[in-house]
């Protein structure tokens, strides 16, 4: 009896140890991939895929000890060429002294070439992965080639990934040009009959060959500084366009995702006499078919606050608010419509007009299913902003009311 | 553990036999009687207390009978004896004539409070032994005990480990009488038993069972004393031994049984329904049963109001979790779960982890164990050293260690916190249990990551469970689930809605606080104004 018990307790205590250490990687093993970058392949190959690691020696403040402090630059990037994304990664292991890791992954930039081609086949590997996360974000590398945009150094940012979606969120909610979009989204995207992908889109101010040097941070005018630009639309997963400037804030203002942006227009003859900035809005989205033919019915509500007003004006009178509110909307309503017409020209519905159709009439859709973004490229629409002025910041009337000039 | 049981078993019953070759025939009930002649009386304790330099002998004459006082100096208050025994005793008016000088002796001249006749030698040892003063009368056989205790003891001093901010100051001493009257003056019920009893063959330790009858449970009080009266040890030197000996399960790191040094919390207790052990020369007393979240109720909790002790028990909770998986989340965190971590915060530890050659369980372990000889010796310093010692232990755990690229800053930080965690913990059993199981606890991390400090906190769950004290399940009221008696476990209700005692605990009289005690507002608008009470009468 007492020697059963010990086989037990013997056995009991050893089921630790079946793991075996199972999966154990100390952090000093562990390359972390911070950002990944996707090229066109040198030499036949079909791409080549570039990683950005981080030197966590060089991350850590100077009086760290231990780590001596970072001289170097924070980030070493690391290309190599392969037909899959697999071949890539494992080709690179030779030129890596420790394991790479996904899992802080933070961004995906594509090359527009790759782009246009189709993102088909990078999908599936980045959505197997155990490491890999599917919110990781996903952009477009406009003009520049991916390895130049991972590998320039910034300046507020030790880690530059970091810089890329930091400032895609700010251009997101401060500016709504931007929008930030996950490998999940696009998944859902394109395998949405309905609707159509769209990335976020970075380019570069300057000099690449200058923005992989430490020298890049050590101006205050950096040589090479990232920006966001806009948005990438895509069509059955190829890159077709860009939306930039006005349209994409129509496509943001669509997409719901509006939080903040400016607005100008002229009023009593004077141009770009006044900036507002909606903080508040509302977006709802109807499609009803009418005469055999979709119609989009789009309401925009929104509420903005007095930026600045650079003429007389009395924006105590209601009258005169009326005619604020008027303004604003319309001016909402032209980039709203722009957007749209965009979209239209690329033939690729990435508002999810043909999903809103499917939820709200799905035997209406199994007609329009089969050619949908050809029907959407022809599709009328109406679009009916409601703008309401409700701030006016710290002050009441301009001060131009009182010059006598 | 089961072989390590069974040895010592094996011990313990060779012992027993050990026991029963060493003990004495019990003597015949001639030979235990007092002798006529106190001569005889006196030379045979002698004899028998082998001429121990601390018995005195007073040989005095009382009227015309010879007689003599002995007591055991030291254990007497002299002034005492002197003032109410011999000079009474002394005493030139005795009358002469020949009547019976022992009944004389025993009701006029000893001016004690409470004297006795005893006529058996077992009685007589006990009595001596424990300060009383013999009294031997030539011609009788039987003697006179007077009451004469007083033997140098500690004054009542504040608290050295339970430390409260709120409440009453005063502790137990190592004097039983000294500490049962504590509780008896905060709780005045003729109902506020006391059981006696003495443990220990040689050293005859006075031991009283407390309990206030109709609030605790008859059956636990019977059980109490059945575990009491089945120890057979030499000599019961502070209560932890009576602890050890009684308690459910020996293979714990959990206690099962509570000790305190504050008499309000053992006054409060016992009008839980709890029944406290006190033993005589230590100045902690055990509470019985014990479950496990009352260490996690800290005295303070009921002097302060509801909502203050309610979060400061949350706060004890976290840190209890803190000091039980800190380390073993660090470890776990660090060498199976990367993705966890915040980017940032994992660059920034790798950097720090950059220079440190050992992996991360190593790292652990280090200052773990640095910390806990840091802490035992810190125990144990004469003050003396004390400085120099915590200037050391601050070079070691600290600035110098990181330096040294022994460990990473974020180690010390997760050692330190762990550590502070645990002081929160109000009763050191607790925490040192906790201290334990953290070990336990990192060489699973090291192994399976979290998962494994999941199956490590489960094994623990299941283990509490299956604890009992005395006979009350360890994690009642949570498992098994009382709605009733949660108003005590994670929120302290307002003192006015802890309405009953323990279910599991006390039986008989359960209510605590009377119906309507809930604080109000005088009635203002129906007492000053009459005829505007409309909203009141609503």
């Amino acid at each position: 009896m007492i020697k059963r018990h010990a086989v037990f307790w013997l056995y009991f205590a050893m089921i630790p140890l079946l793991g075996g250490c199972w999966d154990q990687k100390e952090l000093t093993d562990l390359a972390f991939v911070t950002a990944m970058g996707i090229d066109k392949g040198t030499g036949g190959a079909a791409y080549n895929i570039s990683y950005q690691v981080v030197i966590p020696a060089n991350v850590a403040s100077g009086t760290m000890a231990g780590g001596g402090g970072g001289q170097g630059p924070t980030i070493v990037v690391y290309n190599s060429s392969g037909n899959t994304l697999t071949e890539a990664t494992r080709e690179m292991k030779k030129q890596i002294p420790r394991r790479l890791y996904f899992a802080h992954t933070g961004i995906i930039v594509i090359d527009e070439d790759v782009a246009r081609k189709g993102i088909m086949r990078l999908l599936d590997p980045l959505d197997r992965d155990v490491q890999f996360r599917t919110t990781t974000l996903v952009t477009v590398a406009k003009d520049y080639k991916a390895i130049d945009l991972i590998s320039t150094l910034a300046n507020l940012d030790k880690i530059p990934m970091n810089k890329i979606i930091k400032t895609l969120e700010v251009a997101e909610s401060v500016l709504g040009e931007s929008i930030q979009v996950t490998v999940d989204d696009i998944m859902l995207n394109i395998t949405n009959p309905g609707k159509e992908a769209v990335a976020s889109v970075y380019t570069m101010k300057g000099n690449p060959k200058k923005g992989i040097s430490q020298d890049n941070i050590k101006y205050t005018r950096p040589p090479a500084v990232l920006k966001a630009d806009g948005i990438a639309v895509f069509k059955e997963g190829k890159l077709v366009g860009y939306l930039e400037g006005e349209s994409a804030r129509g496509a943001v203002w669509l997409f719901n995702k509006m939080k903040e942006t400016y607005i100008n227009f002229g009023i009593k003859g004077e141009n770009n006499a006044v900036s507002i900035i909606p903080f508040k809005s509302k977006v709802k989205t109807a499609i009803t078919v009418k005469n055999g033919q979709p119609v989009a019915n789009i309401n925009i509500m929104s509420i903005f606050r007095l930026s600045e007003i650079n003429t007389k004006y009395n924006i105590n009178d209601p009258g005169q608010i009326e005619k604020l509110e008027k303004k604003a909307a319309a001016q909402i309503k032209k980039e709203v419509v722009s957007s749209i017409r965009t979209a239209q020209k690329y033939k690729s519905d990435i508002f999810g007009f043909g999903e809103q159709m499917y939820r709200s009439n799905p035997q209406q859709w199994k007609n329009f299913k089969t050619d949908w973004n050809s029907m959407f490229a022809v599709m009328d629409f109406h679009v009916n902003v409601n703008a309401y002025y409700r701030e006016s910041g710290l002050k009441g009337n301009p001060f131009w009311n009182d010059t006598e000039k | 553990m089961s072989i390590l049981s069974k040895l010592l078993k094996k011990k313990h019953s060779r012992k027993k036999n050990d026991n029963y070759r060493q003990k004495q025939d019990p003597a015949s009930p001639a030979e235990l009687l007092i002798q006529r002649e106190y001569q005889d009386n006196l030379a045979r304790m002698k004899r028998e207390l082998g001429n121990s330099t601390d018995l005195v002998v007073r040989e005095i004459k009382i009227g015309q009978n010879q007689g003599a006082l002995v007591f055991i100096d030291g254990l007497v208050d002299a002034k005492t004896i002197s003032e109410f025994v011999v000079e009474t005793m002394m005493d030139k008016n005795i009358p002469n004539e020949n009547f019976d000088i022992f009944q004389y002796a025993l009701n006029k001249t000893i001016a004690l409070g409470s004297v006795k006749t005893i006529t058996n030698w077992n009685e007589l040892y006990d009595l001596l032994l424990s300060g009383c003063t013999i009294i031997f009368l030539n011609g009788y056989n039987k003697a006179i005990c007077g009451e004469t205790k007083g033997f140098e003891k500690r004054s009542i001093d504040e608290p050295s480990q339970q430390l409260s901010i709120r409440g009453p100051k005063d502790s137990f001493t190592e004097t039983l009488r000294v500490n049962t009257a504590l509780i008896r003056r905060r709780i005045k019920s003729p109902n506020l038993w006391i059981d006696s009893m003495k443990i220990g063959r040689v050293a005859q330790t006075d031991v009283a069972i407390m309990y206030i009858k109709g609030i605790a449970d008859d059956k636990i009080v019977q059980e109490v004393k059945t575990r009491l009266n089945r120890i057979d040890i030499d000599a019961v030197i502070d209560s932890g031994y009576i602890e050890q000996l009684i308690e459910d399960e020996t293979f714990t790191s959990f206690p099962t049984t509570y000790h305190t040094e504050r008499p309000d919390v053992v006054s409060s207790q016992l009008l839980e329904g709890r029944i406290a052990i006190v033993s005589d020369g230590s100045p902690y007393v055990l509470t019985v049963p014990a479950i496990f979240v009352q260490f996690f109720q800290a005295p303070d909790d009921y002097y302060s109001r509801f909502d203050l002790s309610t979060s400061i028990r949350f706060l004890r909770i976290i840190a209890f979790f803190i000091s039980l998986i800190g380390p073993s989340l660090y470890i776990a965190a660090t060498t199976y779960h990367q993705e966890m971590i915040p980017t940032t915060l994992v660059i920034a530890i790798a950097a720090q982890r950059e220079n440190v050659p050992f992996p991360a369980f190593f790292e652990a372990l280090i200052m773990e164990i640095t910390f806990e000889i840091l802490r035992e010796a810190g125990l144990r310093l004469p003050r003396a050293v004390g400085q120099a010692v915590s200037i050391v232990g601050a070079l070691v755990i600290g600035q110098a260690a990181v330096q040294a690229s022994i460990v990473s800053p974020l180690m010390v930080i997760v050692v330190s916190i762990t550590a502070i965690a645990n002081f929160s913990t109000p009763v050191f059993a607790m925490a040192i249990s906790t201290r334990l199981l953290r070990f336990a606890l990192m060489i699973m991390a090291a192994f399976i990551g979290l998962f494994g400090i999941m199956v490590g906190l489960m094994l623990m769950s299941i283990h509490l469970c299956s604890l009992r004290s005395f006979g009350v399940p360890y994690m009642s009221p949570l498992a098994p689930f009382n709605g009733e008696d949660q108003q005590d476990v994670f929120i302290r209700y307002p003192l006015w809605a802890l309405k009953n005692r323990p279910k599991y605990i006390s039986k008989g009289n359960r209510i605590r606080i009377g119906e309507n005690q809930k604080p109000e507002p005088p009635n203002q608008s129906s007492a000053d104004k009459p005829g505007s009470g409309k909203g009141n009468q609503e």
